[in-house]
């Protein structure tokens, strides 16, 4: 009956949900990029879909732009105002880690190796998975919806996976008479693919503060 | 019609401090905007005043009989009072002075309400307990119903808007109510005007403080509650509110500061933190015990210096 006081919470609202579509189809497309790579070997749609994910993060970019405009434009209160902020900045470095591990393959034309894939795949989907999860949690807690920790708990699960493949993925890659420099340039990709994880866990847990925080 | 300039003097002074109290929380927070608030309150006070500030008139008047002269120096020396109580830094209520001035005022004439004053003073120990007492057990309440609600967070945030807006409405309603009666009520006992004019004529004086130079203090005193989260920041403000409401309906008007440092403690124990310094308890102690005593004495002395006349020596 209201809505009409409050143009900019509303507006506020649309642009989350807008930054969470724009976050999955990151995801997507960073995932299909890396499926053609690691599958294939033959590259050709990855600048394609690499140009694509850019879009989307930029896209994203722009949303939290807009979101951060709102706010100093003293849309909701200062409370909310804070933890949505935080939330959002937090989330936003995901997508950026996403578009640096494409951007090393592409730039630093890194092939990953036969005895790698599966790793990468697994260090991949699990990281994505958290990705998914997280932007559920999102939803959850924007919605004032039960259930923040369970998911919390899947995804430092994850986390602790992922590390563990990291430290594997790493190990191998040391004990290999491959070039030094091509592993420390591997080295860096899955050490920006772990960093996905550990982002999500930590956003994850921010969202699960957040929530206790609000509750009176 | 000048001798009442006094009265809407120290209305306007009471408006201008006072709305602090009311509209602090939501504008230094930037929930609301200070001329959204401002003008609400103003509205509000007025409509207080008018519709349920005849009881405090009533009481005060009845505390003792003045006429036109004492009235104006009662106002004054409540003014006056007020003002150096500022400047020295030291808390004050605009209800203990105009009490403590017209006690003065009571003595001079030998004729003092010693009930009413009683039901008075008590009053006054009882807002903070109040205050504390009403917020203790309206947060139970109503965090019981907020947890349980399940909105979004975005209708939260519009429900805690809202409601902060109503409580502060109703907080501007019940001060306007409860405080008209020391603007105007000593006017009333001098037989200057009717209860009524003395009602709009106060209310429209402290709604004048509220939109004339209430922003600054808003600003400055409302920052202090700013740490509150935004749903203790309503109960503080409703509880301020049905606090000074109870009071009005007694009669008696109580000073709204020690109403909210009475809300903000009770906060403080829910929380487990400490929400108010020692030293701000301390200085209510003070304000309880010096604000009257001084009204009271420069009521005397305006009123002896007043007698003077000056005699040529022959």
């Amino acid at each position: 009956m209201f809505q009409f006081l409050f143009n900019k919470e509303n507006r506020v609202e649309k642009l989350i949900f807008q930054y969470l579509d724009s976050f999955h189809l990151v995801l997507d497309h960073f995932s299909r990029a890396l499926a053609t790579c690691i599958t294939r070997h033959q590259c050709e749609e990855f600048d394609f879909l690499m140009d694509q994910t850019h879009k989307y993060e930029s896209k994203a970019d722009d949303i939290i732009d807009e979101v951060n405009n709102l706010m100093f434009s003293k849309a909701l209160i200062p409370d909310s105002r804070g933890d949505i902020m935080n939330m959002l900045i937090s989330l936003d470095k995901i997508p950026h880690m996403v578009e640096r591990a494409l951007f090393i393959i592409r730039y630093e034309k890194l092939i990953i190796p036969d005895g790698f894939t599966q790793d990468i795949e697994s260090l991949i989907r699990i990281s994505l998975e958290s990705c998914e999860l997280l932007s559920k949690q999102v939803e959850l807690f924007i919605k004032n919806k039960g259930g923040t920790r369970t998911v919390m708990g899947t995804i430092d699960a994850n986390e602790s996976r992922c590390d563990h493949i990291e430290r594997q993925t790493i190990s191998k890659l040391f004990d290999s008479d491959m070039d030094p420099f091509f592993k420390l340039q591997f080295k860096e990709l899955v050490l920006v693919i772990g960093d996905i994880s550990d982002q999500a866990d930590r956003v994850s847990k921010l969202i699960n503060i957040l929530t206790l925080k609000r509750r009176v | 019609m000048v001798s009442l300039l006094g009265g809407v003097f120290l209305g306007w002074s009471l408006g201008a401090n006072d709305a602090s109290n009311i509209i602090g929380t939501a504008v230094s927070s930037r929930m609301v905007k200070f001329w959204h608030a401002a003008f609400l309150a103003a509205l509000f006070c007025v409509l207080g005043a008018v519709i349920s500030g005849q009881a405090g008139i009533e009481t005060l008047q009845g505390l003792t009989s003045l006429n036109v002269n004492q009235a104006v120096i009662s106002s004054v020396a409540a003014a006056v009072t007020v003002t150096m109580m500022t400047i020295l830094g030291l808390p004050v209520s605009t209800s203990q002075a105009v009490v403590g001035a017209i006690i003065g005022m009571g003595i001079l004439n030998s004729q003092l309400n010693a009930p009413g004053l009683g039901k008075v003073v008590i009053c006054w120990l009882g807002t903070p307990v109040g205050g504390l007492v009403i917020t203790l057990f309206l947060y139970r309440v109503l965090a019981f119903f907020y947890n349980k609600l399940s909105i979004s967070l975005f209708d939260s945030d519009r429900l805690l808007r809202v409601a902060l807006i109503l409580s502060s409405s109703y907080g501007a309603y019940v001060l306007g109510a409860n405080n008209v009666a020391n603007v105007t009520a000593v006017f009333v006992g001098a037989g200057m005007i009717t209860v009524s004019t003395a009602a709009l004529v106060g209310g429209a004086s402290i709604a004048l403080g509220i939109l004339t130079f209430s922003r600054p203090v808003v600003k400055t005193v409302g920052s202090k509650l700013v740490n509150l989260d935004p749903f203790s920041a309503v109960v503080v403000s409703l509880s301020l509110a049905i606090t000074i409401h109870i009071y009005t309906m007694i009669g008696v008007p109580v000073s709204s500061s020690q109403a909210v440092v009475g809300s903000v403690l009770g906060i403080g124990i829910i929380k487990g933190a400490n929400t108010v310094k020692l030293e701000t308890l301390k200085r209510i102690f003070l304000a309880w015990l010096f604000t009257p005593v001084m009204a009271c004495s420069i009521a005397l002395a305006l009123s002896f210096i007043s007698r003077l006349s000056y005699t040529p020596v022959s």
